[in-house]
């Protein structure tokens, strides 16, 4: 099982607040490694994050929703 | 779909659909470059150039000053000259500071030159309203293009189609109005349309210009639309099945040429039609459409035509008046309803 975490893009602020912008997959899809699952945003950077390794993928956070730098966003079983 | 299928789908957003089909072309033709307000460091101000100039550089992604006569002039001269320049016009909505550049010069060189002349390039803008930027940064205004002959006219509702016309458009030896719906792009900070992000295969592909798609199969009326509208027309369409009504939703894509055959196909099997247009309500799209229906045979009609268009006043800031005038779900639902009288 494969945590995928908010990525740390203010690293003056570890506890800051972003939101996830967008999801390019859907909660239970199967995922290949290296594929796009989301963009995120913290202020007015953003970056996009992709799979680690292959599995079916459990979103835990909606998008449009804020979350906190690290925080676990989705799981890939 | 099966697993790999599944597996195999790659999703993104119109804007990263239209990024990606530039930058195939950008690394296929060392013709194809990119100019215009904010198309370089700042990627666009709806995501339309997000990423070009990190691995095309500033020779080939091109900030340019708020100049907009002197960078389309700039582009058209390019054209002449056999590049492929792509230019952005930021809001459609300011076209009237450069239409002596994109109507006299990019639309009637090739006429005016006895076809000696080409203009290959692509004017690409974005269009629409529903996020309360007021009267001068909400139009659509493809019916004012798409009315002046030499130019074609795209507009893409879905990422799939975004890719495949833009692609389309620049390897088109004719000068391509390509418009983007600011609601379709999928942006971070705007409200997402579902449909927004969607499949868009890797590889290139051409989404034919004047080609028509249905976008939903239908028997009992048809929606003809385009852009956003589509989307709210598919949402409509999926309410109403569940009470047996089932409309077609034929997604125009192109305007210029218009496909007048995929019209006459659909409501000649539905008999019933409902044109749904985001620009003003006279003098434009829906009209063309109804002329086009009733010049081939006004029996084909079941039911007199209706349409759904922004009225004759301008986009409104206040966001109850914006929705009160724009193509929403609740207006096409009911102007569909009394099309076939349920």
């Amino acid at each position: 099982m494969i945590e995928v975490r908010f990525p740390l893009l203010n690293e003056s602020e570890p506890d800051a607040e972003g939101v996830l912008a967008t999801w390019f997959v859907g909660d239970g899809e199967e995922v290949g490694e290296g594929q796009l699952l989301c963009e995120v945003q913290v202020e007015k950077t953003s970056e996009d994050v992709h799979a680690e390794g292959a599995g079916t993928i459990r979103l835990a956070v909606s998008e449009g929703e804020v979350v906190r730098q690290g925080e676990v966003i989705a799981r890939i079983e | 779909m099966t697993t790999a299928e599944r597996t195999r789908e790659r999703r993104l957003t119109t804007a990263r659909a239209m990024v990606e089909g530039i930058a195939q072309e950008m690394r296929r033709n060392e013709e194809v470059f990119v100019m215009g307000e904010d198309v370089g460091a700042y990627g666009g101000i709806f995501g339309t150039t997000t990423g070009l100039l990190d691995e095309f550089g500033p020779e080939r992604v091109m900030d340019t000053p708020i100049s907009e006569t002197g960078f389309i002039g700039a582009g058209i001269g390019a054209a002449i000259e056999g590049m492929r320049p792509i230019v952005e016009l930021m809001f459609v909505d300011f076209f009237g500071v450069c239409m002596d550049q994109i109507y006299n010069h990019m639309a009637k060189i090739h006429y005016e030159s006895g076809g000696n002349v080409r203009v290959p390039m692509v004017l690409m803008t974005s269009v629409g309203g529903g996020y309360s930027d007021g009267a001068q940064h909400s139009q659509c205004l493809w019916a004012t293009f798409a009315h002046l002959p030499g130019m074609k006219i795209v507009v893409p509702s879905n990422p799939r189609d975004a890719k495949g016309l833009m692609i389309s458009a620049i390897r088109d030896d004719n000068p391509v109005v390509y418009m983007t719906h600011k609601g379709i792009m999928g942006l971070a900070w705007m409200a997402k349309n579902a449909r927004s992000v969607g499949p868009v295969p890797e590889e290139e592909y051409e989404v034919p210009i004047g080609k028509a798609s249905v976008a939903r199969e239908g028997t009992d009326a048809t929606v003809v639309t385009l852009s956003l509208s589509v989307h709210h027309a598919l949402d409509v369409a999926e309410r109403l099945s569940g009470e047996g009504i089932e409309l077609e939703v034929l997604d125009l894509r192109s305007l210029v040429p218009l496909d007048r055959e995929a019209i006459l196909e659909s409501v000649g099997k539905t008999g019933r039609v409902l044109v749904v247009d985001e620009d003003y309500r006279s003098f434009g799209l829906s009209g063309e459409i109804a002329a086009t229906i009733v010049e081939e045979d006004p029996a084909m009609l079941k039911a007199p035509l209706a349409r759904v268009a922004v009225p004759d006043v301008p986009i409104p800031y206040a966001r109850p008046l914006e929705r009160a005038v724009l193509p929403t779900p609740e207006r096409i639902e009911e102007a569909a309803r009394g099309l076939v009288g349920a």
